[in-house]
C-alpha cells in the first residue's frame, strides 16, 4: 500500500540546513496497523506530512497504491489526497460553524457528491462511530472524544486508502483515548491501512507493528502483539 | 456558484461578524451613494442649463451691432454700427442655402392701456418667422402674418402675464390696446418657458414700428436660424463666413468684436454640453476615489477573516479542497457583501433623488436624475469592485499550507 525509498527531507532556517528525514525505508501492506513513534524532532511529524501530501520530499520515492506521489501542484496534491487520504488531527480541527454531519460530509462535498447521497453516507459513517443521535449538533456541543469520533467519521467518509492519525489521542484523557483507540482498531479489522503517530507507549501497542524513528532515521521497525483497547473501555 | 453549502457558509460569517460586514458594506454603499449622486447632479445642471436654452431654436444666430473698438477703411474708433433693412435682405440673398428663418428687431418700450389698466412692457418688431427663431407658442388666436407685415398692420402679440395684467379674465383677442396712445389690435396671446419676464413682452410687426417711429429703417438685431441639419462644424463655418461679410459690409475690423457680434447658439451649446461633460468626468473620478477606498477597506477586513480562518482553509485543503475553491469561496463571500450594500447604497440614493429630484426646478439645477444606463453600470462596477477587492485575499487564503493545519497543536 504504501512504500518509501531513501527519503530526505530538509528545512532551510537561515543560513543552516536541518536534515530531518535522513534516507527513510518503509513499506505498510493493506490492513496493517502502524504506530510511528520517536521523542520530538525526531521527524516523526514530518515523515506524516509527507506521506500526507502536505509537504514534498527533497528526494527519494514514495508510492501510495502502486500511484507514484511526486511533482504534486497544489490541484493534484489536494485531489489526491482526497481520494487517497483520511486525515485525523490531534485537536480534531472540525469546522466549528458545521454540524457533525455537515463536518462529515465535507470531504464528499469535494469529491462532488450530490447533496443527497452526501447526507446518506456522512450518516452512516457518524452511525458507525455511535454518534448519529449528534448529528445536528455543532462541535462545540461535544466532548473531545465526541470530536474525535465525528473526525475519525469524516477520515473515513471519503473511503481513502490509508488513515493517517496524527497523534489522536493528544489531547484525550486516558478512558477517552482507549475509546478513540478501540474505534482505529475496530476500523483496522474491517481492512483499512492505518497509521498512527503517537509519543505514547500504551497508545503504540494498541497497534500492530511499531515503527521508531530517532534523528531522522528509522532505527526500529517491529511487529507486536496488539493490545486490544476494548477490555480498558 | 448556486451551492447551497457555499451560500450557508457566506451567511455564516456574515452572521458571526455583523458589525464588521456592516461597516464593511457601509464603505461600498457609501461610495455607490455617493457616486450616484454625483452623476445625478450633474444630469440636474446639464437639465438646467438645457432648459435655459431651449426656450430658443438651438440652431439660431444673433448678429448685434456695437460700437466699434478700432479704427479701420477710414474711419475712426467709436462709430456706432446701424443695422437697416437692407443688411437683413442682403444676408438673406447671400446665403440662401444656409438660412432657414431670419428676422429683424427692433426693441423699444410701451406703455399699454386697455381700459382702466395700464403697464409698461417691452415691444419687439420682429418679421412673421421670428415665431419660429424665438419657439413662441401662440395659446389664443394666432402671430401675425405676411400680408400684416406687408401692410404694417397696428396688431400686437401679446405674453400671457401681459394678458392677465391688462385683460384680467377678458379675452383679449380682437380687442383694442392703446400702445403708446395708438390702438393695437391684439391678435394673439403667447406663453414661453422661458422665464415670467419671457411673457411680460409684446411682439409687434417690425414694419409697423419702422414707420411709428418716423419711418426709419432701423433694425436693432437680426435673428436668424440656420439650415438645421447643419452640425456644429458647418454652423460655426456659416457664421464665421457671415460674420465676415457683415463686418466687411459695415466696414468693421475683422478683428473688431464689438463693432459687430454674431452669437452663435451652437458656440455655446457646444461649451455647456463640454462643460457637463468635464463635471461629469470630475464626479466620475472622485466617485470612482471614493470607491476604491471602500473597496480597500472589504480587502483589509477579507485578509483578517482570512487569516482567522487560516486552520479551517488548512484542514478544507486536507480533506481535498483545491485551491480554486477555496477562491471560489472567498471572492463570493466579498461579492456578495460588495453587491449587497452596494445596491443600499443605490437604492437609497434612488428613492431620495425620486422623492426630491422633480420637486427642484431652478434655472441652473432641474429635476437631478439617473439613467438606468447609469445604475447598470454601478451595478457592473460594484460586481467587479467585489471581486478585486476580494481577490488578493482569496489568493492569499488560497496558499495557505495545509501543513499549517496540522502543525498548529
Amino acid at each position: 500500500m504504501i512504500e518509501i525509498k531513501d527519503l530526505h527531507k530538509s528545512y532551510k532556517m537561515g543560513s543552516n540546513s536541518l536534515h530531518v528525514l535522513k534516507g527513510i525505508n518503509f513499506s505498510a501492506e493493506e490492513g496493517e496497523l502502524v504506530a510511528i513513534m520517536g521523542s520530538s524532532g525526531s521527524g516523526k511529524s514530518t515523515l506524516l506530512n509527507i506521506l500526507g501530501m502536505l509537504d514534498g520530499a527533497d528526494s527519494g520515492e514514495y508510492n501510495l497504491d502502486n500511484v507514484p506521489i511526486r511533482d504534486l501542484n497544489e490541484t493534484k496534491a489536494a485531489q489526491y489526497r482526497n481520494k487517497f487520504l483520511g486525515f485525523i488531527f490531534q485537536s480534531f480541527n472540525l469546522i466549528n460553524y458545521k454540524s457533525a454531519l455537515e463536518n462529515v460530509a465535507l470531504p464528499l462535498y469535494y469529491q462532488k457528491v450530490n447533496r443527497k447521497v452526501r447526507q446518506e453516507k456522512a450518516l452512516k459513517y457518524l452511525e458507525q462511530v455511535g454518534l448519529k443521535d449528534w448529528a445536528t449538533h455543532l462541535p462545540s456541543e461535544l466532548s473531545g472524544g465526541q470530536k474525535q469520533r465525528v473526525a475519525i467519521a469524516r477520515a473515513m467518509a471519503a473511503e481513502p486508502k490509508v488513515l493517517l492519525a496524527d497523534e489522536p489521542t493528544g489531547a484525550l484523557d486516558s478512558t477517552t483515548s482507549y475509546e478513540v483507540m478501540d474505534l482505529i482498531q475496530k476500523i483496522n479489522d474491517a481492512g483499512n491501512t492505518i497509521l498512527v503517530v503517537t509519543h505514547e507507549e500504551d497508545i503504540a501497542h494498541m497497534c500492530k507493528r511499531i515503527v521508531h524513528l530517532k534523528d531522522g532515521v528509522i532505527v526500529e521497525d517491529k511487529k507486536i502483539e496488539q493490545v486490544r483497547a476494548a477490555q480498558y473501555v | 456558484m448556486f451551492d447551497r453549502d457555499i451560500w450557508q457558509e457566506i451567511f455564516n460569517t456574515i452572521k458571526k461578524n455583523k458589525l464588521r460586514t456592516f461597516l464593511t458594506g457601509f464603505s461600498v454603499g457609501w461610495a455607490i451613494f455617493i457616486l450616484v449622486m454625483l452623476l445625478a447632479s450633474v444630469n440636474g445642471m446639464e437639465n438646467g442649463f438645457v432648459g435655459q436654452f431651449n426656450d430658443d431654436a438651438t440652431n439660431t444666430i444673433f448678429i448685434r451691432p456695437g460700437v466699434t473698438s478700432k479704427a479701420y477703411a477710414g474711419f475712426e474708433a467709436g462709430r456706432r454700427i446701424q443695422l437697416e433693412n437692407d443688411d437683413l435682405e442682403y444676408i438673406r440673398q447671400s446665403f440662401p442655402d444656409d438660412i432657414e428663418y431670419i428676422s429683424g428687431r427692433y426693441f423699444t418700450n410701451t406703455t399699454a392701456r386697455y381700459k382702466s389698466e395700464t403697464g409698461a412692457y417691452p415691444v419687439q418688431g420682429v418679421h412673421p418667422e421670428f415665431q419660429i427663431i424665438e419657439k413662441t407658442i401662440v395659446i389664443s388666436g394666432r402671430y401675425f402674418n405676411e400680408t400684416d407685415f406687408t401692410n404694417k398692420a397696428k396688431v400686437a402679440v401679446i405674453g400671457k402675464k401681459v394678458a392677465e395684467d391688462l385683460f384680467d379674465k377678458e379675452d383679449p383677442i380682437g380687442q383694442f390696446a392703446e400702445l403708446n396712445g395708438l390702438p393695437f389690435r391684439v391678435i394673439g396671446v403667447f406663453t414661453d418657458e422661458g422665464d415670467d419676464n419671457a411673457e411680460r413682452r409684446i411682439y409687434a410687426p417690425l414694419s409697423t414700428y419702422q414707420r411709428i417711429y418716423g419711418n426709419t429703417n432701423n433694425i436693432n438685431q437680426i435673428a436668424l436660424t440656420y439650415n438645421p441639419n447643419y452640425d456644429l462644424t458647418k454652423a460655426l463655418d456659416f457664421s464665421q463666413r457671415l460674420e465676415i461679410l457683415m463686418k466687411r459690409r459695415q466696414k468693421v475690423d475683422p478683428e473688431d468684436q464689438s463693432g459687430i457680434n454674431v452669437w452663435n447658439y451652437a458656440e455655446a451649446f457646444d461649451n455647456i454640453s463640454s462643460f457637463t461633460t468635464v463635471l461629469k468626468a470630475i464626479g466620475i473620478v472622485v466617485a470612482f476615489l471614493i470607491l476604491i477606498a471602500g473597496i480597500v477597506g472589504i480587502g483589509n477586513i477579507m485578509v483578517f477573516t482570512i487569516k482567522e480562518r487560516t486552520k479551517e482553509f488548512g484542514v478544507r485543503k486536507a480533506l481535498g479542497a483545491r485551491p480554486k475553491q477555496i477562491v471560489n469561496l472567498v471572492l463570493l463571500e466579498s461579492t456578495f457583501i460588495t453587491t449587497l450594500s452596494g445596491f443600499v447604497g443605490l437604492l437609497f440614493a434612488w428613492v431620495i433623488l425620486a422623492l426630491v429630484g422633480p420637486t427642484i426646478e431652478t434655472p441652473a439645477f432641474s429635476n437631478p436624475s439617473v439613467r438606468s444606463s447609469t445604475v447598470i453600470t454601478a451595478t457592473i462596477i460594484l460586481i467587479i469592485a467585489g471581486v478585486l477587492a476580494g481577490l488578493l485575499p482569496a489568493i492569499k487564503a488560497a496558499n495557505v499550507k495545509p501543513i499549517v493545519a496540522l502543525s498548529d497543536k
